[in-house]
Parts: C-alpha cells; structure tokens; sequence
C-alpha cells in the first residue's frame, strides 16, 4: 500500500515534470518565432539559448525519474504505456529545444541583413508555435481530440514550408533577396517544419498513452 | 483442550487413588474370609484337604510351627526355604492373625499376605497378587487415551456446537439499531454503549457534513477563484469559480495545478509559495487580468500546501486606467486656459499692452476663464455622476416641456450659427430625476448645434410606446467618423483636436450624457455618417422601478 502510495506520487512528479518541460519548450519556441521577426533580438536569443540549457536540464532529470520508475517499479499495463511515452516524449521535446535554440541563432544573421522577413515564414512560425502549445495541452489535459487534430495540422506546415521554399527561390531568382539570406530563412522555415514534426511525435505518443495503440504500429499491423 | 486433559489426568488420579485403597481392602477382607475357611477345613481333614483344592488362583502355604513349609499349592514345598522370619507368620504366631504386604522386584505387582494359626500352632497363609498403582495406570493407559481421544473430539463438536450457538445471536445483531436486539441480558450494558456512540458519531457526522455543505456553499457561491493545493502541487479542492476562470470544464481532483496553467510567472508563484513564502502576481489568461494571491499552508515548520486565491481584476485595472487618463486629461484640460490667462495678465502686469488693446485682451482673458468655469462646472458634474448619488427625487417629467426648455436655452446660440431647431412629438411624461434628463438632453442638442454647418438643423422626435420613451435628436452637422464612434462617450475625448478650441466645449458633454441616461436607466445609441449628420437616440423606461 505504501509502496504503491510513493509509485503514485513519483508518477505524478513526473507528469509534474513533464508539464513543466513542455511548458519550457513552448516559451523556447515561441521566443525564438518572434526573434526571427524583431530588430533587437539579441536578449530573446540569449533568452532561448538560457531555455535551451533548462530544458536539456530538465531531460536528464525526467529520463532519471523514468529509469527509476521502470527498475524499482515495475510498472504494468496504462503506467508502463505512460513512461515509456514520456521517455519518447523528452527527446522530441529536447529537440525541439534545440531547433529554437538553433533559430535563435540563425535570427542573429536575418535580423542584421533582411529587410523583412515573408509573411509566410511569421505565419508558419505562429502555426507551429500553436502546434507545440496544442500537443502539450493535449498531455496536460489526457486530451485525445486536440492530439489527433495536432496530427492532422501537421500538413499546414508542411505545405507551408514547400510554398516558402518557391517563393525564397524567386526572391533570390529576381534579385530581390541576398541568397545568403533567403538560405538562412529557408533553413529557419526547416527548422519551424522540423519542430511542428516533433509537436506530431509528441501527439502520437500521448495517443498512445491513451489508447495504447501508436499510429506507426497501426499501420504495420493493417 | 488443555483444561480438559488436565481435568482427566487428575480425576483420574484421585479415581486411581481411591480405588486402589478399595480393591486393596476388599483383597486383605477376601483373603482372610479364604483362610478363615482353609483354615476351618485343614483342622477338619489336614493337609489333604489344601491337595484337593485345584484353584489356582491364589496361593496358599501351611507352614509348620517352626517356620518349614509343610505344603505349598505353586511351588515345591521341600525347596522352600523356612518361613519363620516372615513378617505375617511371627504376627500369625503371636497374635492368631498376620498380615503384611511386599513388592515384587517389578514394582508392578504387590502380594499380600495373610496368615493364620490353626489350633495346632501351624501357621495356613494365604496370599494373592494384586496390580500396584503403576501397573493399574499401565493397563488403563490405552482406553485411556482412547477415551481421551474420543472425549477430545467429542468434546471439540460440543464446544464448536455451543459456542457457534452462543454467538449467533451475538453475531446477528444489529449494530444500528442496538437497542432492539432481543439478546442476552449480560449484553444490554454493551448495546446501550453502543447505542450512544452511534448517536454521537451520527451526530457528528452529520456536523461535519453540514460544515463541509456550508463550505462549499460559500466557496461555490465566491466570485473569486480558490484553489487548495497539496506540497506536491496537486489539486486538493477548487470552486467552480476557479475552474471557469482557467476556462476548464473537466473538474479534475488530484491533478497537479499545472494543468491549469503553465506559464513560467505561475509555476514560480507555485514555486514561491510551496517554498513557505507568500505570493502575488497578475496573470494574464484569455484576455482578462487575473489577480493571483498564494498563501503557503504551514504545519510545524513545514510547508504542508497552499491557498491560492484568484481575483478577476480586470475592470478594476481598467477603471484604474480611465481614471488616471481621467485625472491627466483633467489637469491638461484645466492647464491650457489658466496657461493662456496668465500669459495675458503678464503681459499686461509688465505694461506691454497699449491702452487700446486692453479690453481686447480683457476680453479674452474672460472668455478663457469662462471656458474654465464650464469645464470645471462640468468636472463637478460628472464626478457628481460618478458618486451616483442614491438621494435623487424622482418625479415624473413632461419630456417635451424639457426639450423644449433646452432649445429656450440653445436659441441665441442655435441663431448665431443659423441652425433651425424643431421639435416633433406631444407631451409626453416619464418618471425622471428633472436634472439629469435636462442635462442629458441638453448637452446632446448643445453637441448637435455646436457641430453642425450653416444653414443646418436639429430635430427632436419624441415617441412613445407603453414601456419606454424614445428621444430622438438628429442634426445635419460634421458627423462623427466610424472608428471614432466608439469613443465620443469617453472624457475628453474629442473628434478633431485641432478645431476643438474654436467649437469650445470641454469633451465633456456626452460623457455626461452617457452617464445621466444610465443613471435615468435608459440606453444611448450613436448612429452617424461623416458629413450627413448624427442621430442620437436615447430610450428610457416610463417607470422608475427602484
């Protein structure tokens, strides 16, 4: 009974835990989404970098919760199901760290030479921003619509990237863009596509935590 | 068991004992009733008669006068040894009678002896063996332990059959009604025990289910949010409040706080609080300024959970911000003309102005300082408002008579700008502070006259239905612009900045008008196009309900 009182209170730390990293990736990417479109940038970029350490931080200490969890626990069934997925879960958000940090740092270049920066890129950018908020709110609240529809907006971005990447390509074809800067964007927009990605995988295994069944599976199993 | 074998073994023991001095004396009776008759016979035929007797079952020796065996029926009386120093032959010999008693090597058998003097001074001794106390126990060990056995068993169905049948009442009791059990008398004291405590915990159960109603009643019933958590962050208790607050419609116990919102200003609030120290911030959360105040929960030295309390402040944020504009725009307002009247009057202290322009600048200096005294005869209005007075005297008013003493008071105006003024409508009354519905439908058809063109004008209509009266006022002036429309009600807010000085007024007017009309209950709708006209069209109820 104790034993299984103390195995409760370490699942709730680590989905403590995890808000707190979600919530640390959201303020990561939502930082770096508006350094790409503001003049004085250097203090969001040295913001996102400080995220960045904090939420690497904070993945060691989650995967230590789970390994622990897993070896002096044991857990079965729905408890197993929800450490193995936050096990997946930090690495998608530790990437996600790591892809702000690193469009705080492409930032640094495209504020010193763009003039302004496509429509599109900011869009994107929000788009993405809200997917990220969307997949941890649908851990938070063991949400299984907002997940499936975090999922289904995946494509927004996609389709969202292929449109910036023609349209960078004409900028720098007509002479209206530095290419070195139209490339420093079209990374920037890889990256925003890179995380709305990971905002996916974390959807899906959140899914999964629920349902007990993950998509990729699905699929092999049809 | 136990009590019960113990009981066996010492009834048997006394049993053993008892017995044993009984088959002892009966033996020492028997056999000297036997020798009394062998004795009789032998002095009748001699020894012949002991040779005749084939019973072997006890022994019997004549022993002669000097101690030798004269005949023995178990043994061979040549290869006896002399008897004469046998206890119950030298008692026989002395006494008539002897008798005494041995052991056998064993220990289990014991003879007793018993002897005899016949007539001729030989001695008949009779003898029989008799089992001692050992052998006794020794032979009745087995049936005994059958016995036990079987009482044992035996015993065991009875107790089980008994017991069970002593508890079964005892076990069907009802314990929530005690005192109606019809049980064993022994056990009254116990039930009406029972009975009280039942009360008591009812009682107390029912205290603390009516605390814990009245509890939630009231925090249900809080406009403020209130969230009890534990030092694990988790949810122990929240009102809807909080809940609609959150824009959470899951109420979700046990789960951490963080659910409801993680932003890095909330969790380090959280952080501060659960760290033992009071916190406070405002949160921004759909669009409303969320006032957060925690308070740690400390038990001992430690911090056990939190209060957290959420107050929704965002129209006292704004207040507070139209209030400050409010004041800023106050102290500008009444700057520029007090600005302008010193600037005159110095000029004139230093003798800088020729004789003949004199009443030119006099002449503005009053016109500032009356447009001072309006503005601050229009501030006292509207703070006069703003205390929203409960002492008004309501009384009903003719509507028309009131229009028509506003345009009495506009006409010399109205005539210098060549506005004409109309008025459409009967008499009509309402129930109405007089006052504010003169001000009210003054300052609007100041407002028409003042921003209207040459040659234009103003039109009241007045209706009625059987509710409400509707006061239309419709001018041919400027207009107001679409994205200004929203804010001419606001204090001091003014359409065209640049121009306000000529038309005068203080920016002032329909604030007033806003605020008397909801004062009088009614509502003001703006409807206008730039460069047609405005209309403004008050309602107000008929009756004044308190």
């Amino acid at each position: 009974m104790i034993m299984s009182k103390y195995f409760e209170r370490q699942l709730e730390e680590l989905h403590v835990q995890l808000i707190t990293l979600g919530s640390y990736c959201e303020k990561a990417i939502s930082l770096s989404a508006k350094a790409i479109s503001a003049a004085q940038n250097e203090e969001m970029a040295r913001q996102v970098f400080d995220t960045d350490r904090d939420i690497d931080a904070k993945e060691r200490e989650i995967e230590n919760l789970c390994m622990s969890l897993l070896l002096h626990q044991h857990p079965v069934a729905r408890d197993l199901r929800e450490i193995s997925a936050a096990l997946k879960m930090v690495s998608d958000m530790e990437r996600i760290g790591d892809q702000a940090a690193d469009i705080a740092d492409l930032s640094l270049y495209i504020a010193k030479n763009a003039t302004s920066i496509p429509e599109t890129i900011t869009k994107m950018a929000e788009d993405t921003v809200t997917m990220v908020t969307e997949s941890v709110d649908s851990f938070v609240k063991s949400d299984l619509e907002l997940c499936r529809n975090v999922i289904r907006n995946d494509d927004l971005v996609d389709d969202a990237f292929n449109e910036i990447k023609s349209k960078l390509a004409d900028m720098i074809y007509g002479g209206n863009l530095d290419a070195k800067t139209g490339l420093d964007l079209l990374m920037t927009a890889k990256y925003f596509e890179r995380i709305g990605d990971h905002a996916v995988n974390i959807a899906e295994w959140v899914e999964y935590s629920i349902t007990g069944v993950h998509r990729n599976n699905e699929h092999q199993n049809n | 068991m136990l009590v019960c074998a113990l009981v066996l073994a010492v009834g048997l023991a006394a049993v053993m004992g008892i017995l044993y001095n009984d088959f002892d004396g009966q033996m020492r009776k028997e056999l000297s009733k036997e020798a009394l008759y062998l004795a009789y016979g032998v002095e009748q035929q001699g020894v012949d008669y002991l040779k005749n007797i084939k019973d072997k079952n006890s022994r019997i020796t004549y022993i002669d006068q000097d101690g030798t065996v004269i005949y023995d029926n178990k043994a061979d009386a040549a290869e006896m040894e002399n008897h004469s120093n046998r206890k119950e032959f030298q008692k026989a010999e002395k006494y008539g009678v002897g008798e005494s008693s041995r052991y056998s090597d064993t220990l289990s058998e014991k003879t007793i002896y018993y002897a005899q003097r016949l007539k001729d001074g030989t001695v008949l001794r009779v003898s029989g063996t008799q089992d001692s106390v050992l052998a006794l126990v020794g032979n009745l060990v087995l049936p005994l332990v059958l016995v036990l056995f079987l009482m044992l068993i035996l015993s065991g169905i009875m107790a089980s059959v008994i017991s069970k049948r002593i508890v079964k009442p005892v076990n069907e009791l009802d314990l929530e009604h005690p005192e109606e059990n019809q049980i064993y008398e022994e056990l009254s004291p116990l039930l009406s025990k029972i009975h009280r405590q039942n009360r008591e915990i009812q009682n107390q159960l029912e205290l603390a289910k009516q605390q814990q109603a009245e509890f939630s009643l009231i925090t249900e019933n809080m406009q403020e949010g209130l969230i009890v958590i534990d030092k694990y962050t988790m949810i122990l208790s929240a009102n809807s409040s909080a809940w609609s607050l959150f824009r959470v419609d899951k109420v979700s116990q046990g789960e951490s706080v963080y659910c409801l919102d993680r932003a890095e200003d909330f969790r380090h609030a959280i952080e501060q609080v659960l760290g033992g120290e009071h916190a406070e911030l405002i949160l921004k959360l759909n669009g409303s300024d969320i006032q957060l105040i925690a308070n740690p929960v400390v038990r001992g030295q430690k911090t056990e959970g939190a209060v957290i309390l959420l107050v929704n402040v965002t129209e006292k944020l704004e207040r507070e911000n139209l209030r400050r504009e409010f004041s800023a725009n106050v102290s500008h307002e009444l700057k520029t003309p007090l600005t302008s009247i010193s600037g005159f009057a110095e000029i004139m202290q230093d003798g800088l102005v020729r004789e003949e322009d004199i009443p030119k600048f006099a002449e503005r200096i009053y016109k500032e300082s009356q447009r001072l005294l309006q503005l601050v005869e229009d501030v006292i209005q509207i703070s006069q408002l703003d205390e929203e007075k409960t002492s008004y005297t309501w009384e009903p008013v003719d509507v028309y008579q009131v229009c028509k003493n506003a345009f009495e008071s506009l006409k010399e105006k109205a005539q210098s700008m060549n506005v004409h003024l109309y008025i459409c409508g009967d008499s009509m009354k309402m129930e109405a502070v007089r006052t504010l519905l003169e001000e009210a439908v003054y300052n609007v058809c100041d407002n028409a006259i003042k921003y209207n063109r040459n040659d234009g004008s103003v039109s009241v209509f007045l209706t009625q239905t059987a509710h409400e009266i509707q006061i239309v006022v419709k001018d041919t002036g400027v207009g107001i612009p679409r994205e200004d429309q929203d804010r001419v009600f606001e204090r001091f807010y003014r359409v065209d900045k640049s121009h306000s000085k000529e038309i005068g007024g203080t920016g002032l007017g329909l604030s007033i008008v806003k605020h008397a009309v909801g004062t009088l209950k009614g509502s003001v709708i703006l409807r206008s196009e730039e460069g047609c006209g405005t209309e403004i069209c008050m309602k107000f109820p008929k009756t004044h309900v308190e």
